[in-house]
Parts: structure tokens; sequence; C-alpha cells
């Protein structure tokens, strides 16, 4: 048994006895005071319904104060019953703590159901509610007696009485009495305002307390008003009829959250039954909620999409709740709902669980149509950078070994026509032809290498690998590479990515060295680079490590670029061997 | 007295070939510009008989080099010249206003007397 529930029985058997003692103070009051057969039977039924359905609800809800506060109510209904004594302390102790319980009634009323106060209204108001039942009849306690007083039949001393003044009792009780009346009005138009403001799922939760509770508050004003209004026997039945409502109180609360357990079931059955073909309208209906927003969690990508597929964001905070969906213990989707809903707890779950599987199959749709947007936008791009990539190869030519050849062609006739006229410059020519040659083949070979090594297609990635660190302008290391061959697809991904990376070392990351690492892990090939450079790489930004990822993802394979600031670079591929 | 020669190409390498060459054959070279900025600039300053102007130049464009010199300056000849063939240029030496095209492989005084007469 948890330390809650042992707390909340205790507080239950201290309630039983608390209502016990209530009982014995009506029993034992003496025969001339106005004790009817009404208030014996009524008045520890309230008190009790009070505190069990306020136990309900703080067990339900232990986070949520609305429950201590009903408990409370309960207890300091039994408050009035001391007044019945006596004794005349114990008398006096009822007399002025006895309308205590309907201050914490207020506070109740008005935490509902989150518990908290909201808006400063409601807080100067419960704050004015407790400071008048505290103060007020303390004070007009200091210039009233009760003993043989005619109001007060068969009384005992106010031990408290200072003095007895008839004109200033009066006054206080009159003060009071508006005072009273005042703060209840002011926490009817409350109710009244949030009840106009509350969507449909929030009505079903607040409708049968904002009942019962409101009547008790305009009885409360009756009771106040009818003596002086209406005389002594319709005041006895406002009285009565106030004390009838306000032991419905706890009793509607329970209703409520009855009807909220239906509205569950039912939203349960509706989804299930679903007749609707868009599941959002389905859901939407059966949590009476129309604003509803579905988003599908794709776990490849770690983001939401809609149904079409498009990445969002989930709200954070503010307006809009997010209930997020398990099915099989897996992800599938979230709801975005009205908070409102979450004052039903359990419902959103309910509702999100009878239409987990239909979820998952709209999240495998909306990532089929995200891995689809991707592919398309993948392919624009794998178009982009191969015309680059030709325009790249076609300006290396000519600024390269294009120039060359032509520099060298007119050094060759410089050279031809100068030969009988002036043999030293003939010779120069010459000399310079050749550089322009040997330039010219080396410029050549290394465009060949570029668009696809030889040594990669004739023996592989290891001393294709090796041959790039070798030509690198830093240390590397190749740790691992596999000797046997791989799809020739998947080799060149992974010798372009490594050749890729070691040209971003070279040129960005001011590092000392670097190490590259392919190995074969069940039936992937994973290629890692590491440097010790400065870090802070951002793949989104540079054509070439994009242009590599889309050329992985043609592969069914994944590029990863972990670059923190200051913490060097690992560039990882993972790609299938088929 | 020789026509004098200002030699615009992105290529030293070009550069130094064609001013051997040509001075080799009567031309006297009065200046090297290795952009369009830097063409336009030293046409106005030096003003010479003809303008050897490479098509593909690292800021502007060697034709609307041609067509800018065109507009502002009074006799300098202008001729086009680059390691691609003329016909992949289709209509744009024409358009630009120079006198003529060589292909650099070919440069030589004698191609560049038969374009200016």
């Amino acid at each position: 048994m948890t330390s809650l529930k042992r707390a909340l029985i205790a507080i239950g058997g201290v309630g039983f006895a608390a209502g016990m003692v209530a009982i014995a103070l009506v029993l034992t009051a003496n025969d001339s005071r106005d004790v009817t057969g009404f208030d014996l039977a009524l008045g520890p039924i309230v008190g009790w319904a009070f505190i069990y359905a306020g136990l309900i609800a703080w067990w339900r809800r232990p986070d949520n104060r609305f429950g201590s506060l009903m408990t409370l109510v309960g207890f300091t209904w039994f408050l009035g019953a001391f007044g019945l004594s006596d004794a005349p302390g114990v008398f006096v102790f009822g007399l002025i703590f006895g309308a205590v319980p309907f201050a914490v009634l207020l506070h109740m009323l008005l935490a509902f159901p989150s518990g908290r106060l909201e808006g400063t209204a409601a807080r100067r108001l419960v704050r004015f509610g407790y400071f008048a039942v505290l103060v007020m009849p303390a004070v007009w306690a200091l210039f009233i007696q009760t003993e043989g007083n005619a109001e007060c039949d068969g009384c005992p001393r106010n031990p408290l009485s200072i003095t007895e003044n008839d004109t200033v009792a009066g006054i206080l009780f009159t003060v009071y009495a508006v005072v009273s009346i005042v703060v209840l009005i002011g926490v009817a138009v409350i109710l009244v305002r949030r009840w106009r403001r509350a969507p449909a799922p929030e009505r079903r939760l607040l409708g049968p307390l904002y009942l019962t509770g409101g009547a008790t508050v305009v009885l409360t004003v009756l009771v106040i008003t009818a003596e002086q209004a209406f005389g002594d026997t319709a005041a006895q039945v406002v009285n009565a009829l106030s004390v009838v409502v306000l032991a419905s109180v706890p009793f509607a609360f329970l209703y409520g959250l009855l009807r909220t357990r239906l509205a569950q079931s039912s939203a349960v059955t509706d989804i299930v039954a679903g007749s609707s073909a868009d599941l959002r309208d389905t859901l939407a209906a059966a949590l009476g909620d129309p604003s509803l927003e579905l988003a599908y969690w794709l776990p490849e990508r770690k983001t939401y999409v809609d149904r079409e597929g498009r990445p969002i964001e989930l709200p954070d905070e503010g307006p809009r709740a997010v209930t997020r969906i398990d099915h099989d213990g897996r992800c599938v989707a979230a709801i975005v709902h009205d908070p409102a809903l979450n004052e039903q707890p359990g419902l959103v779950d309910a509702a999100g669980a009878a239409a987990a599987l239909a979820l998952e199959n709209e999240r495998l749709e909306a990532e089929l149509r995200a891995r689809v947007e991707e592919l398309e936008a993948s392919r624009a791009r794998i178009v982009h950078v191969g015309l680059a990539e030709r325009r790249r190869i076609e300006r290396d030519l000519h600024d390269g070994a294009q120039q060359r050849l032509v520099a060298l062609r007119l050094q060759l006739r410089l050279a031809r026509d100068q030969a009988g006229k002036d043999p030293e410059m003939a010779q120069q020519m010459l000399d310079g032809a050749m550089t322009e040659l040997d330039e010219a083949l080396a410029e050549l070979r290394e465009l060949a290498r570029g668009i696809h090594p030889a040594v990669l297609a004739d023996r592989g990635l290891e001393p294709a690998l090796s041959a790039l660190a070798g030509r690198a302008p830093l240390p590397v290391d190749v740790k691992t590479a596999p000797t046997e061959r791989l799809p020739a697809p998947v080799e060149a991904a992974a010798y372009f990515v490594v050749a890729e990376a070691l040209t971003n070392v070279a040129r960005y990351s001011q590092a000392s060295r670097a190490s590259v690492a392919v190995e074969r892990r069940n039936g992937h090939a994973v290629v890692e680079v590491r440097d010790d450079g400065v870090g802070g790489a951002d793949p989104s930004r540079g054509t070439g490590l994009m242009g590599l990822a889309d050329r992985l993802a043609a592969l069914d394979g994944r590029l990863e670029v972990d670059s923190p600031s200051g913490g060097g670079t690992v560039v990882r591929a993972d790609i299938p061997c088929g | 007295m020789s026509p004098t020669v200002l030699i615009v190409d992105d290529h030293p390498t070009f550069r130094l070939t064609a001013r051997l060459l040509l001075e080799s054959e009567g031309y006297t070279v009065v200046g090297e510009a290795g952009d369009g900025a830097e063409a336009i600039r030293a046409a106005r300053d030096l003003r010479p008989d003809l303008i050897l102007l490479d098509v593909q130049l690292p800021d502007i464009d060697g034709f609307d080099v041609a067509s800018r010199l065109m507009d502002s300056e009074d006799g300098a000849v202008v001729v086009l010249c680059s390691s691609r063939d003329g016909a992949d240029f289709g209509p744009l030496i024409e358009r630009s206003g120079a006198r003529g095209f060589i292909p650099k492989a070919e440069l030589s005084g004698e191609r560049l007397r038969a374009i200016t007469g």
C-alpha cells in the first residue's frame, strides 16, 4: 500500500470520528436549543460526503489540490456542531468558526478542476472570503452576549463578550451579511463566465459541480437575506433547501467523474467503430475537440511529421497540450489537443490507445510520404550535383590541361621558327614546352582520379584509401579497410566519403592528423573519418557533404557528421552492401 | 611603325607565350591585363592599335568587355581568342562587335593581320 493511500485512509478514519463527535454534540444539546431531526440526519451526511468524495478526488489526482479542498470543506462543516455545546469555550469556538466551510467551499468551486485559483479576481475573492469568515464573526462576538439572548435560545455564556451593545453587533452583522453577499455574487459571476468560455469537453466535467455549487451559492445569498425579507418560516425552508443542495455537491462531483468515465468509454467505442474515413476527424469527434491535430513519429529521422509527411514541431507549452501515443512499446504519434482534456485524466490516453493501431497505419503512410518527398528532393539534388560535377570537369579541363596544351603548341611553333635564327631561344622554348607537358599530364591524371580512381576499380578500397591518405597534406592513418572486394557502388561511395572528408579536413579543420576506418559490419560498410581539428562543421552548409549524403541515400545508406565546436570532427557513413 | 598590342588573358603562361610570339612577328606588346576591369583601364591608358582579348575572364565575360570597349574607345581593334573553338560560341562573337576570333592554338601575326587588314 502506498504511503498516500495509508494517509488518505487515516484521514477518512479521522473524518468518520469527527462526524461522530458532531452527532454526539447534536444529541447532547440541551432541549431549548433549536435542533431538528433534519439537522441530525443531514448534518453528518454533508460533512462525510465532502470528506469521502474529496478523498476519492485526492487519491485520483494527488498533485491536484482540489481533493484536499473538498475534504477540508467536510471537516470544517463539523465545526458548526461545536456551537451546540453548553460549555462556553466550545460553544464560542463553534459560533466563530461555523461559517468557515462556506469560504473553503467557494475556494474549492473556484479552484475546480485544476486545483489552482486562476485569475486575480478569483484569488482576491477567496482571500476576502477567508478574511470575512475568520475575522468578522470574532469581532462581532466581542459585542454580543448570548446567554439569555432571545435570538439564541438556551445558548451558554459568550466568554469573548467585552460589552453587550446591540447596535454595534447589529451593524457588524449587517456588514458581515453584505460582505458575504458581495463575495457570493462575485463567485457566481466568475462561475458563469467560466462556463460560457469552456469548450464542450470541459463543460462535461464542469457541469454537475457548477450546477450544484452555483445553486448553493445562490441559496446561501437567499439564506442570508430571507430572514429579513420573508420571515422565519421562509428562512427555515430556504435554509433546509440550501443544506440539501450543499449535500448534493460532492455527489454531483462524483457524477461528473462517472460522466467523464462514460465519455471516455464512449469515445473509445466511437474510435473502434470509426465510421469516418479520417482518423483525425474520428478522434476530434470522440474527444469533443475540433481543434485536435495528429503528429506521426518517424524514429529514423527522430522527428514528427503531419499526414503528408511534412516535418512539424510539437508545441512545448502554451495553449496546446500534447499526449504521446505508444503502440507495442514504441511511440507512434502524438495528439495535439485542448489542454482542457487533461482535466479528465486518461481520456486522451484511452482514445489514443484505441486508435493506436490505426495511428500506426497512418504513421507508416506518413513515413512513406516523407520518404517519397525526401527521395524527390534527393533525386533533384543528385541531378543538380551531376550537372555541377560535369561543369567542374569541363572547367578543370579548360583551365588546366587545355590551356597548357595551347601554350605548348605555341611554344613548339616558336621553337621551330627560331631554330635557325636563335637556337638558344628555341632551346628555351622547348624546355618551357616540356614543363607545360609535364604539368598537363599531372593535371589530367588528377582529374581522371577525381572521376574514378583506377586503383579503386582495379584493386579495391584498401590500396585506394592508402593512396588517398598518402596524398593528403597531413598525416592520415588508415586504421582498417576491407581487403576483400565490396560491390562497386559501395566501394565508390565509401571512397568518395573519405576523399571529401579528407579534403574538408585539409581545408577547414586545422587538424594535425586524421584517421580513416572502413569496416564491414552486419552486411554494412561502416566508414569513419576522424580528425583532431576545430570542429563546427555543418553538413547542411556545404554542397560536398550534402551531395555525398544524397549519393549514400541512393544506396539506402546514411551520413552523419558529429562536429562539436573545438572537439574535432567525425564523419560517419553507413552503406548497406546489398 | 609596328602595330601596338594589349594582351588580355587570365593565364600568365599564355600571356608570356603570346607576347614572345607576336613580338617575333613584328608587333609591339604595350601591355598585359589579367581580367576585364584591368583590360578596360589599360585600353584607355595605353591606346593600343589592337586588343587580343580572351573570351573567358574571371570577372567580366570577354564578350562584354569587347562591347564596352566598342562603346567607349575609338580606334582599337578587338580580336577575341579562346582555347575553345570559335563555333562553340555561336553568334556571340559577331554580336560583341569584335573584329574577329582566333583559336589560341592558332595564334600568329599572320592570322592577326588577316583579320585586322
